[in-house]
């Protein structure tokens, strides 16, 4: 087991990674900015190291600077949380290169997954259904018909190089086809400067579910069910649950069986997550992240495992403490991520929160770097805390959460408590049956 | 500085994770260090004897007080006067000289030129040649040989001429 661990972050994350070191017996090392000298991750730490300015590119993402500190203190493994370089493959290789172990997937599955093309065909080989589509780039009205015909309408026409949303037309029958393709093409060209298009079948009123998997380095890999993340506003999740209300056991299995089928087949190592869209009751891959996630606390909640203290065990070379079998998912969690910002424009509101006070009680978790007193500094991510919420059910959940909001004060500075508050009282919401157009739906976008 | 502050410091020093406090008022200049990192400063025995006849103490809360003249105390405050904090730009290891048996680039009292190499950083096997920013002399070197430097520690201090 590690002695000493470098965390490559800051914040929440840091926070939490400190405590599963504590608990673990082993030393932690913060690193932390000019501007983060205060903050709670610098403190819970073991040592801490100033390793920049409050730009990140100096600081959380400046790798020498990192493997220095890490050097200096004599660590022996990096967790590298979530953002920052986490996902960045070469800091992977690096940390290698260096001796020091990188508590996470190896180099090769980041890149791998990185690359959404390479990724999708890898998967395809693995035999996880993808969203049916083209093979790349469309050139001629005769194939896009083809195409459109065998896929079966509606479908949907993107931009190669765009994203976001952005550069996307759906087409709903043959009529409209060929129009909405050569107008893609040219939209295509002068916003992103690449005529290529591509076609995939159009999912209505999709929902995003994830399954997390855990791999340790003998072969073993082990689903922890899934989370709902349809609450999103512009791609950003904003409330995560498990288990999804909309999934059934027998696609739930399914599902798993698929993800951790995907995750042998790259020889996966340490937590991962398989994004899934699911329609009904079909489900298409659409990405995996090869890290921790932001997420993970409610998938803690209802299986009982603590990812961040297997991730650690994992990359230490230990076999994994549980089989699949011995997985449940028990209860039912909700967690709703408090940004610091307006919760009707939001607008970034940085500044010094004058009053902190957490919720508490039977089956609340707040996972947070914030206290009274703190200045939230411009430089980075909005989100200040993670309110998780633990019931036996669905309904406890969503009475729990909804109590535990008004508890939790925040002075000084806008948050979008207010907003949670207003999607908890939601019948839709409440009822479980939403999809990804939702938030947007309810926010009036 | 009266014996009440200086208990006060220790009891400071004892409730906290902090490990060595370093103090300068009025021209006195107290460090106190707590003898093993986690554990607590012992108090001292017989605190009234120690302060008023022994600028020195041997006692295991290594408290020092040191009585210095006003004109050389200011000299050594960055804050007043012109000094120029040289803060290391990177994390590393600080080195005075270019190897072990070679001597250091620069001693206190020593004048440098603008771009010239007063220490080395070493960083990931590099050697990082950190360089005087100013013309001036060499007034203070805060740093010690062989240490392990962050992001922002102060170095040198150096008087621009």
């Amino acid at each position: 087991m590690f002695k000493k661990i470098l965390i490559a972050n800051r914040g929440e994350i840091a926070l939490r990674i400190i405590r599963a070191c504590r608990e673990l017996g082993i030393k932690s090392v913060s690193v932390h900015s000019t501007i983060d000298a205060d903050s709670l991750h610098v403190r819970f730490a073991d040592e801490s190291i100033c390793i920049g300015p409050a730009d990140p590119a100096g600081s959380y993402r400046n790798i020498p600077s990192i493997l220095s500190a890490a050097e200096i203190t004599d660590c022996e493994a990096i967790h590298p949380g979530y953002g920052f370089l986490a996902e960045n493959a070469n800091f992977a290789e690096m940390c290698e290169t260096a001796g020091i172990k990188f508590i996470g997937p190896t180099p090769d599955n980041i890149r791998l997954m990185g690359d959404k093309a390479r990724a999708k065909e890898t998967m395809i080989k693995a035999g996880v259904p993808v969203v049916p589509g083209s093979k790349g780039a469309v050139t001629s009205e005769d194939e896009i018909l083809l195409l459109a015909q065998k896929i079966g309408y509606p479908v949907i026409i993107k931009a190669s190089a765009g994203g976001g949303g952005r550069g996307m037309r759906v087409v709903h029958s043959a009529g409209s086809l060929i129009n909405s393709f050569l107008m893609c093409q040219s939209e295509a060209v002068s916003s992103f400067g690449c005529p290529d298009v591509y076609i995939e079948k159009y999912i209505n009123e999709p929902r995003h579910v994830e399954i997390q998997v855990m791999a340790d380095e003998h072969g073993n890999v082990v689903h922890l069910g899934e989370r709902d993340c349809s609450i999103q506003r512009r791609h950003q999740k904003l409330i995560e649950e498990s288990p999804s209300p909309a999934l059934t056991p027998k696609i739930r299995k399914k599902m798993g069986e698929v993800a951790v089928a995907a995750a042998k087949s790259v020889n996966y190592m340490n937590a991962g997550t398989i994004e899934f869209i699911l329609a009904g009751d079909q489900f298409y891959f659409m990405e995996m992240n090869t890290r921790i996630q932001v997420e993970h606390p409610v998938t803690e909640m209802v299986t009982g495992v603590d990812l961040v203290k297997e991730q650690i065990k994992a990359a230490s070379g230990m076999p994994l403490g549980f089989r699949q079998e011995d997985i449940n998912i028990t209860g039912h969690s909700i967690e709703c991520r408090i940004n610091a910002e307006d919760p009707e424009k939001f607008t970034p509101c940085p500044g010094k929160i004058t009053s902190f006070n957490t919720p508490g009680g039977p089956g609340v978790r707040v996972d947070t770097a914030a206290y009274g007193g703190y200045t939230v500094p411009p430089n980075y991510d909005s989100m200040i805390a993670k309110l998780i919420v633990y019931g036996k059910d669905r309904d406890e959940a969503l009475s729990r959460m909804s109590r535990s909001l008004e508890e939790f004060i925040v002075e000084g500075i806008k948050t979008t408590i207010p907003l949670h508050q207003k999607i908890l009282k939601d019948p839709i919401f409440r009822s479980g049956k939403f999809h990804t157009g939702y938030l947007e739906k309810f926010l009036g976008m | 500085m009266n014996l009440k502050e200086i208990r006060e410091l220790i009891d400071i020093l004892k409730d906290t994770d902090v490990s060595e406090l370093e103090l300068e008022k009025a021209g006195t200049r107290i460090k106190i260090t707590k003898a093993n990192h986690g554990g607590r400063p012992l108090i001292l025995e017989q605190p009234a004897h120690v302060y008023a006849a022994h600028p020195a103490m041997p006692s295991q809360a290594q408290v020092q007080v040191a009585q210095e003249a006003a004109p050389a105390a200011r000299a050594e405050d960055a804050s007043a006067s012109n000094i120029v904090v040289v803060n290391s730009p990177i994390v590393g290891t600080f080195y005075r000289s270019a190897s072990p048996d070679a001597p250091s680039y620069v001693e206190v009292g020593d004048v440098v030129k603008k771009g010239q190499v007063i220490c080395i950083i070493e960083a990931m096997k590099l050697m990082n040649e950190i360089e005087a920013e100013v013309n001036g002399k060499i007034v203070k070197v805060l740093a010690e040989n062989a240490q392990p430097v962050e992001y922002g520690e102060p170095l040198f201090h150096i008087e621009p001429v």
